[in-house]
């Protein structure tokens, strides 16, 4: 049983040999790919998300129209965004807390620093990704240096609340209130009927994806997920690529938050609260081991899907909040419990 | 055999295992293997590293369930559900790793689910505990060992201690110990021995592992040979030579080659001067080019901290580190493998500090180059990461299913070779190798022996610890031996013996050394 | 075993100072006594400073007031925590032991201290329902407790849709009375507590598991039992925390115990409770509640904008931790 985030896209190990029948072969291939337990869980989190549009689609007919689905998938690429960073450092056995106010802080600083003028949208993005990375590189600095030895729950939740009070204390409440018209083109214009956002959302499950299968880094990641003394031991910089990681989240963090203004037009105090535990849900519901080391973003992408997908259903059938929040708990429960019966790997 | 013959001797087995087999991952560590103790005897088991004594101890002590096979307890058929439930019954172990909970004191280790209570409100009376504890240590003749210190600040020696008399306090029927002189001193491996004799006065049968083999004679009334997982034979009286040649199924003229001829002009490859670090002391050595340098000693004193200082994964106090001519800082293993310098260390854990066990083959063999040379622009260079690695698997004859398989499924011998290849992919110019050949079979031994001096013989530098002293005295051209983090002796030539390497080791000079070096 | 030292392993005894050895074994414990009396001096000089007069009993009272629920679920944390594990539930029972309190608590005595045994009791079936998932369903602590704590969440916003409901006016006299900071005998009663935790075979279990679980068990510490009531246990203070927040609010509130998911895991923190399991102290957790309140005490009286309270507090924990740990490294090496 193999579990290395390369195989997925390692073209010997999934297509038959040369040589022979190629009908027992393609099997034999499919059944390969489905011997991982973590690419069984991609396909899980995949199934769960269409049985929640057909689902949708009986109780409120509609639901699962092009227009549904693509109302769904909008909302799930704000969750997918943030959830990349969140999957960086989970990949490497950390957790980023800080999420939710370094999207708000983002959000913010997007419209204030751009006073909403097309002009400036661009330096202003930037500065916010900026602003998003440094974060979250400061988190990768205090987690990482082992001197500093600072637990990632207490570094992370320090970080948010550090970012909440500036947040809060530096806002001018007569700044500009709305995101500059092109950011909101740029998640809204429409091509071929589907808004750019979700192609953005696809460049960026693209480089993701070639990032952690086809590159030194990627490979690096995965290492020390699985065993961080080793990886330091076989000459790895292991406190560099932490530090890079959690910058990964920070600037995931920020993107999301930029997009989130360009969505809804206007930045919010509190607006990126929920995205802490929809970013750890999406994760885990994709398959990522919460330890570290294994786990793909298209799970992470499957698992957006089918979190915001559940959202919806519920929403579409009048469930209150307390029955969400109650359903939403049992679902997670009950995909762990699932996977959790995969059997344990060597 | 001095005490042999020992009244006890006669009468049915106290504790048998019989045809039991173990397996961990693709690995056999235990195979059809069988052990009978008598009632107050001292059976020795002896065998090389990874020839199933732990295994053994650990399936009879309850703490691993066979695959199969079956343990008899005074005649009966009995299955241990854990240590726990062999404590029951009066069988206690002293495991290779211990047992100890370091964040709790010495007292609360040695009474922990048995601590004294108060009679009024039956919570745990830790005044009374910590005299008991007190009573007990002195009573067996300890009196450094504060009852109240916590066992992660006492010493790596002092914690085997406590770890004895606590399964001696338990006073078992049985009483298993795997190397429990591993990290000991003469002093206290003199103090066990009396502690051993006692118990054995009172009728308590033990078993104890050990790769000395002058205490083996001293205080062994049986010896059970072990290779390859199985038992092949149990002795009142065996010579050393037969001994060896049963460990190791062969003679030792040829499983240990011919040590390669050193040339005398060989430059210097690595040299120190007065290296120190937190467990490591003043330390000087010059390593040649083509040599193959032995660092022998007890484990805990010092030549894990001299390697890994070496390397850069432990910090440097003071001292100087010279590779070839030139003074080099070494901050990190990055430092260490940079070109120009070019050092390697293959660590003694594979699972632990080696091996990534869930990624497979090809990623671990080509994680020491992942930054170097597989890096074209931050990107993989795939093809020619396929064709290193299964290069070598072809040159170090490595089998497995592929390349794609978890590493975490080869037997312990592939493993250790993967991990070697790592290390000959970044092409070091000195390496480091601590314990390689633990846990590994004899003829994947054989074979990392011949690939050690067929490096040596290259060129390369070769700095070589092992725990087993018969492996250090036929493998190296020169041994130094460490204690209490400074190298206490160094051996050459003739001197080198397997004998004199241990005598050095143990030897004990200090009036207080019980202490040993902080393994922190 | 007979006292006979034939054979003496040292030539001498060596030992170090039984002072030395108890600071290194409490050094969290001890840093956060320093930084309680450190806070409570500059509240003090900033309070004169700012109001020309010492502070006085109204003060004591309501900073203790405020502090006794992070009190109880930093407790409830610092149990789960102690095992390695986290509980990110704290807040959704908080929440739904408040909720129940405000719904169900009469007037009458007799149905005070029903409702308040049910709401134990419904504290310790939620703590148990952690215990069970982590330890026979084999999850990660805190993927379960982030799934319960949602589920929590949504019945406690299901017993009281909206902020409201009534507490009894002697409810809140005997668990948060304004006219003295008489709750401070609770604390005396959890020091107690947790001095008879610390000598119970689960409290034992408790540590033991955080240390090494397959030592521990090989030992003979029933691992599960243990890890299982520590759950049920940290699901008891997270109800108790609930029932103070009701009585010092004197209404109930289905969202407000949200925050004390993670600021109970800051006070532990603070309380030199280590996150890696095994090491830690009750009284410390408390006396980090404690410091938490303070911190924000002095914001207040040095006139700190309070948008900017999460930012000092914020920098506050990441400096705490990174002292504390250095501290501790010093200590060990000073030994």
């Amino acid at each position: 049983m193999t579990s290395t985030p390369l195989q997925t896209s390692h073209p010997a190990d999934l297509t038959p040999p040369p040589s022979g029948a190629s009908t027992p072969q393609s099997s034999s291939g499919i059944r390969r790919f489905l011997a991982s337990a973590e690419r069984r869980r991609v396909l899980y989190a995949f199934a769960a998300a269409i049985a929640l549009f057909a689902i949708g689609e009986i109780v409120r007919p509609g639901f699962g129209s092009f227009a549904g689905i693509r109302a769904v998938l909008v909302v799930a690429s704000f969750v997918g965004l943030v959830a990349a960073g969140q999957f960086f450092v989970i990949l490497i056995g950390g957790i980023d807390l800080s999420v939710p106010w370094v999207l708000n802080a983002a959000a913010i600083l997007v419209v204030t620093s751009s006073l909403g003028r097309n002009a400036w949208a661009v330096p202003a993005g930037l500065l916010t990704l900026a602003m998003g990375t440094m974060i979250g590189a400061l988190n990768g600095v205090g987690v990482g240096v082992a001197v500093l030895g600072v637990p990632a729950v207490v570094m992370t939740l320090a970080m948010n609340g550090i970012l909440e009070g500036l947040t809060g204390g530096l806002t001018c409440s007569s700044c500009a209130a709305y995101a500059p018209p092109v950011i909101q083109a740029a998640v809204h214009h429409p091509f071929f009927g589907i808004p750019a956002v979700l192609f953005f959302w696809a460049i960026v499950i693209a480089v993701v994806s070639v990032v952690l299968s086809l590159t030194t880094f990627g490979r690096a990641t995965y290492a020390i997920g699985s065993n961080p003394r080793a990886s330091f031991l076989a000459g790895l910089p292991v406190r560099a690529i932490t530090i890079g990681l959690y910058a990964l989240s920070g600037f995931f963090s920020a993107l999301a938050g930029i997009t989130l203004v360009g969505f809804g037009g206007q930045a919010a105090l509190g607006m990126g609260d929920p995205y802490l535990f929809q970013s750890i849900a999406a994760v885990v519901i994709g398959g990522v081991y919460i330890l570290g080391g294994r786990g793909h973003y298209i799970g992470v992408v499957a698992g957006s899907i089918s979190l915001v997908a559940l959202v919806s259903v519920l929403m579409a059938v009048d469930m209150p909040e307390y029955g969400r929040n109650i359903i939403y708990g049992v679902v997670i429960l009950v995909l762990l419990l699932l996977y959790g019966r995969e059997a344990p790997e060597a | 055999m001095t005490d042999a013959g020992h009244a006890a001797l006669a009468g049915a087995p106290f504790i048998e295992g019989i045809g039991l087999s173990r397996a961990y991952g693709g690995v056999r560590a235990l195979h059809n293997a069988s052990l009978a103790v008598l009632p107050g005897e001292v059976h020795a088991l002896v065998g090389e590293n990874g020839a199933g004594k732990s295994t053994l101890i650990k399936v009879l002590g309850g703490r691993v369930r066979p695959d199969s096979g079956e343990i008899r307890l005074r005649g009966t058929s009995v299955s241990f559900s854990g240590p726990e439930a062999a404590h029951r019954v009066g069988v206690q172990t002293v495991f290779q790793e211990l047992t100890l909970l370091p964040s709790l004191t010495v007292a609360e280790n040695l009474f922990l689910s048995r601590e004294p209570r108060s009679r009024l409100t039956h919570l745990i009376d830790r005044r009374a505990m910590g005299r008991r504890a007190e009573e007990l240590l002195t009573g067996m003749g300890i009196d450094h060992i504060d009852p109240l210190a916590a066992v992660e600040d006492i010493s790596l020696s002092e914690r085997q201690l406590v770890e004895i008399v606590r399964a001696i306090s338990h006073e078992p029927d049985i009483l298993f110990l795997d190397e429990p002189t591993s990290s000991l001193v003469e002093r206290e491996v003199v103090w066990l021995f009396e502690q051993i004799r006692r118990l054995r006065a009172r009728g308590t049968a033990m078993v104890f592992t050990s790769h000395r083999w002058n205490e083996v004679r001293s205080i062994a009334d049986r010896i059970t040979v072990f290779r390859n997982g199985g038992d092949v034979g149990t002795f009142t009286d065996i010579s050393e030579d037969d001994a060896v040649s049963l460990m190791t199924g062969r003679h030792v003229e040829t499983l240990y080659p011919p040590v390669p001829a050193l040339t005398a002009s060989a430059p210097i490859a690595l040299e120190t001067h007065h290296l120190a670090s937190a467990h490591l002391h003043d330390v000087s050595l010059q390593l040649h080019a083509g040599e193959i340098l032995g660092v022998g000693g007890l484990a805990g004193h010092g030549h894990r901290a001299l390697f890994f200082t070496l390397f850069g994964a432990d910090r440097a106090t003071s001292g100087t580190i010279t590779v070839a001519g030139k003074q080099v800082s070494i901050r990190s293993p990055h430092d260490a493998m940079k070109r120009g310098v070019g050092i390697a260390l293959v660590p003694e854990d594979r699972k632990t500090e080696g091996l990534l066990l869930r990624m497979s083959v090809r990623d671990n063999m080509t994680l020491a180059i992942l930054r170097g040379r597989l890096s074209r622009m931050g990107f993989l260079r795939r093809a020619e990461e396929k064709r290193l690695s299964s290069d070598l698997s072809r040159q170090l004859r490595i089998k497995t299913a592929g390349p794609h398989i978890a590493v975490g499924s080869l037997s312990g011998g592939n493993q250790q070779k993967v991990l070697l290849g790592r290390w000959l992919l970044a092409e070091p110019r000195i390496l480091l190798l601590y314990d390689v050949t633990r846990g590994v079979d004899v003829s994947t031994k054989a074979e990392i022996y011949a690939l050690i001096h067929r490096l040596a013989a290259e060129g390369k530098a070769i700095l070589f610890y092992s725990s087993d002293a018969e492996e250090l005295a036929h493998l190296t051209h020169r041994v130094l031996v460490m204690r209490e983090g400074r190298i206490a002796a160094a051996l050459e030539g003739n001197a080198i013996t397997a004998e004199a390497i241990v005598s050095a080791a143990v030897r004990d000079t200090s009036p207080a050394s019980g202490r040993g070096t902080h393994a922190a | 075993m007979p006292p006979d030292p034939a054979i003496t392993v040292a030539g001498r005894p060596f030992r170090r100072p039984r002072w030395k050895l108890l600071l290194a074994q409490n050094v969290g414990l001890a840093l956060a006594v320093v930084m309680l009396i450190l806070s409570l001096v500059i509240y003090c000089v900033i309070y004169v400073a700012a109001q020309h007069r010492l502070p006085g009993n109204f003060e004591l009272t309501s900073t203790v007031n405020t502090t006794m629920p992070l009190a109880f679920a930093s407790i409830a944390q610092t149990i789960v925590v102690l095992t390695r594990g986290i509980d990110l539930s704290v807040g959704g029972v908080v929440d739904l032991s408040n909720a129940v309190a405000a719904v169900k608590l009469g007037d009458s005595l007799g149905s005070e201290i029903l409702w308040s045994l049910v709401v134990l009791v419904i504290g310790a079936t939620c703590g148990l329902v952690n215990g069970l998932l982590v330890t026979l369903g084999r999850l990660q602590p805190i993927l379960v407790t982030l799934a319960t704590l949602s589920i929590y969440q949504g019945i406690a916003i299901r017993v009281l849709p909206q902020p409201g409901g009534q507490i009894p006016q002697n409810y809140t006299d005997a668990f948060a009375s304004i006219t003295g900071p008489w709750s401070l005998l609770y604390v005396i009663i959890v020091g107690v507590l947790w001095w008879a935790f610390r000598r119970s075979s689960l409290g034992v279990g408790v540590f033991a598991i955080g240390n090494d679980e397959t030592a521990a068990s090989a030992n003979g510490v029933a691992v599960r039992r243990a890890r299982i009531l520590a759950y049920v246990l940290g699901g008891v203070f997270s109800a108790i925390s609930g029932l103070f927040l009701a009585a010092s609010a004197t209404a109930g509130d289905a969202t407000t115990g949200n925050t004390y998911t993670l600021t109970s895991i800051v006070a532990a923190v603070l309380g030199g409770v280590s996150l890696f399991g095994g090491r830690g102290n009750g009284v410390g957790a408390i006396l980090g509640a404690f410091i938490s309140t303070m911190i924000v005490n002095i914001l207040f009286f040095a006139h700190i904008n309070p948008l900017y309270q999460s930012f000092y507090e914020g920098l506050f924990l990441v400096l705490a931790v990174v002292l504390v740990g250095s501290v501790g490294r010093l200590m060990r090496k000073a030994m």
